[in-house]
């Protein structure tokens, strides 16, 4: 009895640890971290908006666009990966007045999978 | 498929065997939109569930899943503690539709008698995902069950009878709420709703569901840096619900198992644990747990799996 009620959960233990050492790296690319944070409040406007993916992307597929509350683009359209680190998507911004603004992305990691998502944030200057 | 997955024993004729479970779900139809694979719509992740069925059409292997459930006394037999080792394996055939297959192996230990083991019936499935609207996060699907009678083995209850249960399955995610309730946005919904007709005497049963989760991945990744350290911020807590209501033929009362617990999702695989916990005295007087492992076969064979067979996505 007690080795048959072990049974399924050994299985199940194997196959955890089967998967988890697989050594091949693709995966879907999800958002790991950005600057600035997921609904974070900044109080200088930000030169670029950086998004770092679990996965690595593919350049032509991937992109980033933010816009204002109104709904007009503000970014400078050069969204391109970091130079050394393949899982890092940035575009440039132009100087953003106080407000709220959502960033737009769509990835698609090295093994093709497509994702996107957005957040927000705001440029709040400090009151003095 | 997670309908015909039982998660609790009801006696009959002495021997134990366990009796389908259900989800109820309201459907929000709304204009087609563009696919995404793996549970997407838009932005929003929708996990695999585990005690209900997700309205996802796409490849997918669970292997295994493992429950342990008590069922009380009835007709005379006694109680009788079931574990369940099950597997389900779901592929797309053509866009938006998938076909699938599911299996249980059960021990049964009915108090003071001996044990007994064997297949319960095999289960296959079909699902079209007929509605999708990303911007709303929402989903509608049809679809059949299938449970093929004969096909398990008599010494733990197998049905000689097929069954056949149309279904509708549902989901919608809460993202597009406004920000003044943006910690609200990561809740989602998913809800089964399917009757029952056996080919035998046996009653029609309803079987319906409900998952309802909060996503602490959306959360982190699409509404607020709460700055939640992993492996937190890949949890995804749930209850379930998970119910079966015979309609005619004296079947009795509803049935069934409240689940809640908790979801985590790495790069290949989602592991999952509930409690099942009895809605009545009907359905048990002990609470039984199920754990589960979904393998993102997509992600580790992309070659593979990911896509359907005949056509291509959008």
């Amino acid at each position: 009895m007690k080795m048959i009620k072990t049974i399924p959960y050994r299985l199940m233990l194997a196959a955890i640890l089967f998967f988890a050492i697989q050594s091949q790296a693709w995966a879907h690319a999800f958002l790991d971290h950005a600057e600035p944070k997921v609904g974070g409040t900044v109080t200088n406007s930000p030169s670029v908006i950086k998004i770092w993916f679990t996965q690595e992307l593919e350049p032509a597929f991937s992109n980033i666009e933010v816009r204002d509350a109104r709904g007009n683009e503000v970014d400078k359209r050069d969204a391109h990966l970091g130079d050394k680190d393949k899982t890092l998507l940035i575009v440039s911004m132009a100087q953003l007045p106080d407000g709220t603004y959502t960033v737009n992305w769509h990835v698609t990691s090295v093994d093709t999978h497509r994702t996107q998502g957005h957040f927000e944030f705001t440029v709040k200057a400090a009151q003095k | 498929m997670k309908n015909k997955k039982k998660k609790f024993a009801v006696l009959k004729n002495g021997r134990g065997w366990l009796a389908a479970s259900g989800a109820v779900f309201t459907a929000m139809g709304m204009s087609a939109n563009s696919a995404c694979a793996h549970g997407f719509v838009g932005d929003y992740f929708f996990p695999p569930t585990i005690t209900t069925d997700d309205p996802f059409a796409t490849d997918e292997l669970k292997l295994p899943s493992v429950s342990y459930f008590k069922s009380p006394a009835a007709g005379g037999g006694p109680a009788t503690g079931t574990t369940d080792v099950g597997f389900e394996f779901d592929k797309e055939i053509f866009p938006k539709f998938a076909l699938g297959i599911s299996g249980d192996y059960l021990f049964q230990k009915p108090d003071g008698q001996q044990q007994l083991t064997g297949w319960d019936d095999f289960v296959m499935s079909a699902k079209y995902q007929l509605w999708q609207n990303d911007p709303h996060q929402a989903i509608f699907s049809v679809g059949a069950l299938w449970r093929i009678g004969g096909s398990g083995s008599s010494q733990v209850g197998a049905d000689s009878a097929s069954v056949f249960t149309p279904t509708i399955y549902g989901g919608k995610a809460f993202g597009d709420l406004p920000d003044s309730l943006k910690y609200v946005k990561p809740i989602a919904v998913t809800g089964t709703l399917g009757v029952d007709l056996p080919t035998s005497a046996e009653p029609n049963n309803l079987q319906w569901g409900i998952a309802l989760e909060y996503s602490l991945p959306y959360l982190q990744e699409q509404v607020q840096d709460i700055g939640l350290p992993r492996p937190f911020r890949d949890m995804i807590p749930l209850v379930e619900f998970s119910m079966s209501s015979p309609l005619n033929r004296g079947g009795g009362q509803t049935t069934g198992t409240i689940n809640p617990g908790v979801l985590y999702e790495t790069k290949y695989f989602q592991i999952g644990a509930e409690a099942l916990i009895p809605v009545n005295s009907a359905s048990g007087h002990n609470v039984g747990a199920i754990a589960q492992l979904e393998i993102f076969i997509d992600d580790i064979w992309p070659k593979t799996f990911g896509f359907p067979l005949i056509g291509r996505d959008n």
